[in-house]
């Protein structure tokens, strides 16, 4: 019951608010463009209607074209599991850490440059390529960000990051926090594909990146990678706000406290919400070789955010 | 007390501010268009106007107040602004070959700013926790890395108008060592700094303009170019 309950519930939390965060940017995004823009419940609209429609599986896909939904989904629910949301406690925790987070992620990644080269189509080969390209360059910058915030907390465990984070007034002003989270919140727009680096709306074949990946799937599958998607970006924000700005994280699942936990971190979300969404309309989408100059100022900034942690 | 006032959460605005002003001097080395890169250095130093004035509060050292004003108007408005006319007036709105390219640019920024850090170090410490050194060891570090940063900008960009600017976040970097270090310079000293620095840029946008009039570009290796 003690293991149990809080992870369900944590599980439960996680798939029900992603889809919404996406929806919440999406209708966002329209009205800053004076546009009206889809409800903010449309992606449950859009899962339903996916999750009961038939498939188109091509001819020239292998296993790994239908493996690849599952493992995208799964890897991005488990690491749901992993950091903390609403209480300091995170329901599980593996060897690592914020280690076994990162290259979850990456393995869901991985499969899903697989599952766009292996039916042999153009577009999915060029997704899988630039995808490649930004995560190989966007991984090293994320890592020394990370690697930061362990450091101030002794520990690469996220639940002692948010523990130890909690009691400290003004920690959030300290110069390597601030870099770090910079250095996070660009990766954190290049992971998911938001507009300096990728355009979630489009599919100009010129430009897209994720979207190219997934060209081929359709029905259940395409719900599930896309479901999948939003989770990653939801542990994503999770694990930007909760490791920088701590507050009002209830200390176990029981408590009374778990109501504001709640809220606090929905309202917190929201505001990195807002921030993408500002970044989405102020930039032009880069080329894509300017990209890698955008995750440079990344790793810059996390580079620089180590120095001052040793230093400050 | 409010809070405010208190010591701990100065020194922390102080070295969150100098922590962004070594961004902005990385951001000037990644930026390529001519206006943006004036700005930021406007915001540098505006940013270094509100770290002197953080130090005059919690010190009690009124004369960087004026220093900080004339930070503040000097190159926070007036230089700025002149730049900007020179570069409306040259017509030429980005850098369009550095030497060493962004990326790369960026990580040796990066590699600087570990030395400076390193050098800083050095400066440091321990047992004088009340000497004016202990709060300069953080800006120290960020000042030292400025001036390593703005040298590498000089060297590594053709467009004089570039230098210029790379020469006067340089001057930043000065200042900020003597505000941190020292509390500042005596006021007869910046006055003289600040007043050079204006005739300085006076002169050196004559001089760019002319270089740009007499080759059709503002690149310096043509400067090696003999001409009858």
């Amino acid at each position: 019951m003690n293991v149990i309950f809080p992870a369900l519930a944590q599980l439960l939390l996680f798939l029900i608010i992603s889809p919404l965060v996406t929806g919440v940017i999406r209708t966002m995004k329209a009205r800053f463009q004076t546009r009206r823009g889809p409800r903010v419940w449309q992606p449950y609209l859009d899962l339903h209607k996916l999750l009961r429609k038939g498939m188109i599986i091509p001819d020239t896909a292998s296993w790994l074209f239908s493996v690849t939904p599952y493992v995208v989904f799964l890897t991005a629910a488990m690491v749901s599991l992993m950091i903390p949301m609403v209480a300091t406690e995170a329901p599980l925790s593996l060897f690592g850490g914020v280690l076994a987070v990162v290259y979850l992620l990456a393995l869901g990644r991985f499969f899903l440059a697989l599952g766009g080269l292996d039916t042999g189509s153009s577009f999915g080969g060029l997704g899988s390529s630039r995808e490649m390209t930004i995560s190989a360059i966007a991984e090293p910058a994320m890592m020394v960000a990370i690697f930061t915030v362990a450091i101030a907390a002794n520990s690469t465990n996220l639940s002692e990051v948010a523990k130890s984070a909690v009691g400290q007034s003004w920690r959030f002003l300290a110069p390597s926090q601030m870099l770090a989270f910079g250095a996070l919140f660009i990766v954190l727009i290049a992971e998911t594909g938001r507009i300096p680096v990728d355009n979630p709306a489009t599919h100009l074949e010129l430009t897209m990146i994720h979207e190219a990946m997934i060209l081929e799937y359709s029905g259940p599958y395409l719900a599930l990678i896309e479901w999948g998607a939003s989770l990653k970006q939801l542990v994503l924000i999770t694990l930007l706000v909760n490791t920088f700005f701590p507050f009002g994280l209830s200390s176990d699942w029981h408590s009374p406290g778990i109501a504001i936990g709640l809220g606090f971190y929905l309202i917190k979300v929201l505001i990195i919400c807002c921030l993408i969404v500002l970044v989405e309309t102020t930039n032009a989408k880069m080329r894509l070789f300017r990209v890698p100059e955008l995750l440079a100022v990344a790793f810059i900034l996390g580079a620089l955010a180590l120095i001052s942690t040793f230093l400050f | 007390m409010y809070f405010f006032e208190d010591p701990q959460f100065g020194n922390r605005m102080i070295t969150l501010m100098a922590a962004f002003v070594l961004v902005l001097q990385i951001a000037m080395v990644g930026q390529r268009w001519l206006v943006t890169n004036i700005r930021v250095f406007a915001a540098q130093s505006f940013l270094l106007a509100g770290i002197a004035n953080t130090i005059a509060f919690f010190n009690h050292a009124p004369h960087l107040y004026v220093a900080a004003f004339l930070t503040c108007v000097l190159k926070g408005i007036v230089l700025p602004v002149l730049l900007e006319r020179l570069v409306k007036r040259i017509d030429i709105g980005q850098e369009i070959a550095p030497i060493v390219n962004v990326p790369l640019s960026l990580l040796i920024s990066g590699g600087l700013t570990t030395v400076g850090y390193v050098v800083a170090e050095s400066f440091h410490h321990p047992e004088g926790a009340a000497s004016p050194a202990s709060l300069g060891r953080n800006t120290l570090a960020v000042a030292v890395s400025l001036f390593l940063i703005g040298f590498f900008m000089m060297i590594s960009r053709r467009k004089a108008i570039m230098q210029v600017l790379a020469l006067l976040s340089l001057e930043n970097g000065l200042f900020l060592a003597a505000i941190s270090l020292t509390y500042g310079m005596p006021l007869i000293v910046e006055l003289g700094i600040f007043f050079d620095l204006l005739v300085a840029v006076m002169v050196l946008g004559i001089l760019v303009y002319r270089i740009q009039e007499t080759f059709d570009s503002m690149d310096v290796t043509k400067l090696s170019k003999l001409r009858g």
